[in-house]
């Protein structure tokens, strides 16, 4: 059973190198998604599926909210310096929305009860991710009352992405459930 | 697993299907509006939901009623108010039909309620600064002199009795000019006609002052009040239910002349125009409550207004200074919303 | 095992919480036409046109009186001639913003400027 909101407790039974060798390459897959998503064309300019999401739920269901923290910062910081948009309005972007959805992500474990699903963390970090970036568009680069029309088709897509990122990351944990 | 991605296929198809409706609906289709000339100004009745053939036919109906209103209570043209004041002035006491007494007794209800403030008695008064013409006045201003002998004799709603249906004035400086509440009181008759025919959703809007009943579809519907300068809307509210908004402003009706402003709004108490808001928007149940409130507490200003306000039992009040500071009551500041940037400061006043 | 891959409360809750998201942001954003700056007018003669502000032109307009004509240059537009006597709506100026409105009451014609968004159903003034 996959259980989001406790963290295993591999923490205590593995040694930090360990711990530090595994974010790393978690940290690489997640930033080969990234690249990729970043090289495919998008039917809208600026809009991606956001797949690198399903790297850090999986880890977060894995290995607790801290490692989710760790890939997903090396995602964003590694991913840029090698496309190139360290410090570019894209990277503003990149880090408002990776912010943003670890923040709900941890709220989001700390629910009571069952919790969310990977499919409902998700659909929440997809919209946080999404709404974050959107604002920060909104107030730094175009500040034009325009733009909010944008925002309900936006949100969308991001629901749309965020189930279709839950479907691909239950699948994940599944696989990863029967290898060990 | 196929159980879940069953689910999250059917809660996909869910939301696709309630974006696609909510989409799709048929938006403006249902909104019937109509424009029509009456009250001396621009009538907008806006009505949600119904057939073509019935909008237009309520409509109709208004428009008959409020010409009827607006010959009725015109003060000078020839007809129901200008026969009242004729014989006002000559000392007469005369007949007058049930709506007249009924508006009559209003007028004394909002004018005690004001303190005097809201007096629909100084017809004289408002002749005299021209702004009863149908021309737009030009000035000069009167002279101190006519203004005092007129304000002398104190001419108020107060100094008239109604028995029987018959009308006298213990003052023959009384002339009724219904002004100041006459569009409100067009206002709750239209709603009144839409009500009989079974409508539900809509809005009267007469020359900027309103009332609307019901929603627009499934949401209230959308006010935008407008800047005293002309430009833009300095703010929004949504409105549901039955409810009137109202601005008395000194921009409506206002001539220059020699480099200063004389606006309509007439101080009964000093027989000039109220000097220090510039505009008044009063939220109440029906408009004429709102048209009488808004004049009353401009001529109040800024000092005496909450007295005023708690008094005529309107607690939805927006004020803005000839400064440009915008005042508000605690009731109004919880709904309003301000649409320009930078959003003013709002100084929150409990009435 | 299959019973824990399936959707949590919470994840029904949250299916919830966004559809109603979602419908709040269309109708908050999406309810009016089409965004474009527009100006509204009527006439009793020619009925209630919307039109797209759009090349600088000049435009007449029907009424009782006769012809009112109306000048769109830079996203603004107004009066320029009409046949009534007062010529308030001349004196009006230009309109640019939303819910900006004149009207030339005589020759029954009225102006509102439609906003890029946000649309009211009513103006008060």
């Amino acid at each position: 059973m996959i259980d989001c909101e406790q963290k295993p407790p591999a923490g205590k039974l593995v040694t930090p190198a360990r711990d530090d060798l595994r974010i790393a390459w978690l940290a690489a897959l997640a930033i080969a998604v990234h690249m990729v998503e970043a090289v495919v064309p998008s039917p809208l300019p600026g809009v991606k599926p956001g797949l690198a999401n399903v790297i850090t739920v999986a880890v977060l269901c894995l290995y607790g909210w801290r490692s989710a923290v760790w890939v997903a910062a090396l995602r964003v910081l590694v991913g840029s310096l090698l496309i190139g948009t360290f410090l570019t309005p894209t990277f503003l972007l990149s880090v408002s929305g990776a912010s943003a959805s670890l923040l709900v992500l941890g709220l989001a474990t700390r629910l009571p009860g069952q919790g969310l699903s990977p499919i409902g963390l998700c659909l929440l970090a997809a919209l946080a991710h999404m709404f974050a970036q959107f604002f920060v568009a909104y107030l730094f680069f175009i500040p034009h009352p325009g733009l909010f029309a944008l925002l309900p088709l936006l949100m969308t897509l991001a629901s749309v992405f965020g189930i279709i990122s839950g479907l691909l990351t239950t699948k994940l944990l599944a696989y990863q459930g029967a290898l060990s | 697993m196929s159980q879940l991605i069953y689910r999250a296929f059917w809660s996909c198809t869910l939301i696709g299907v309630l974006l696609l409706s909510a989409c799709s609906r048929p938006e403006e289709s249902r909104l019937h509006a109509a424009q029509l000339l009456a009250m001396g100004t621009l009538v907008e009745v806006s009505i949600w939901g119904t057939s073509d053939e019935h909008a237009a036919a309520v409509t109709a109906q208004i428009e008959q009623r409020l010409r009827r209103v607006e010959d009725d209570f015109h003060p000078t043209r020839p007809g129901g108010l200008k026969t009242v004041n004729v014989a006002l002035a000559a000392g007469r006491a005369v007949a007058v039909n049930d709506e007249m007494a009924d508006l009559i007794l209003r007028a004394q209800h909002f004018e005690e309620a004001s303190q005097g403030l809201f007096n629909p008695a100084i017809g004289k008064l408002i002749a005299l600064w021209g702004f009863q013409d149908e021309e737009p006045a030009k000035g000069p201003p009167p002279s101190a002199n006519e203004i005092q002998s007129i304000s002398d004799q104190h001419p108020a709603m107060s100094r008239l009795q109604l028995k029987n249906g018959l009308l006298t004035s213990h003052s023959r400086a009384v002339q009724l000019d219904f002004g100041a509440f006459a569009k409100g009181y067009a206002i709750d008759q239209a709603v009144a006609i839409l009500r009989r025919q079974g409508i539900h959703d809509a809005i009267v809007n007469a020359g900027g002052d309103l009332r609307v009943i019901g929603r627009h579809g499934d949401r209230s519907w959308r006010v935008g009040i407008r800047q005293p300068d002309g430009h833009g809307i300095i703010a929004s509210l949504a409105l549901g239910g039955d409810e009137s908004i109202v601005t008395s402003g000194s921009y409506e009706r206002y001539f220059d002349y020699q480099g200063r402003r004389y606006h309509h709004i007439i101080d009964p108490r000093t027989g000039y125009p109220a000097q220090g808001l510039v505009s008044v928007t009063v939220l109440a149940a029906d408009a004429q409550t709102a048209d009488a409130a808004a004049t009353a507490l401009f001529v109040a200003g800024k000092d005496d207004w909450p007295l005023i306000a708690r008094r005529m039992a309107v607690d939805q009040v927006m004020l803005i200074d000839e400064q440009g500071k915008v005042y508000l009551t605690r009731e109004m500041a919880r709904r309003i919303r301000f649409e320009i940037k930078p959003e003013p400061v709002p100084v929150i006043i409990k009435p | 095992m299959k019973a824990a891959f399936g959707l949590t409360i919470a994840d029904k809750l949250l299916v919830g919480l966004v559809i109603f998201l979602l419908l709040s942001l269309y109708g908050r954003y999406w309810s009016s036409a089409t965004p474009g700056e527009r100006f509204r007018v009527s006439s009793i003669v020619n009925g209630i046109q919307t039109m797209d502000f759009g090349a600088d032109r000049i435009i007449a307009i029907e009424g009782p009186l006769g012809t009112t004509r109306l000048q769109i240059a830079g996203n603004r537009v107004r009066f320029i001639s009409s046949p009534c006597h007062g010529k308030q709506c001349i004196h009006a100026g230009w309109l640019a913003d939303a819910g900006d409105f004149a009207a030339c009451l005589p020759n029954r014609i009225s102006l509102t400027v439609l906003g890029l968004t946000k649309e009211y159903d009513s103006i008060n003034f």
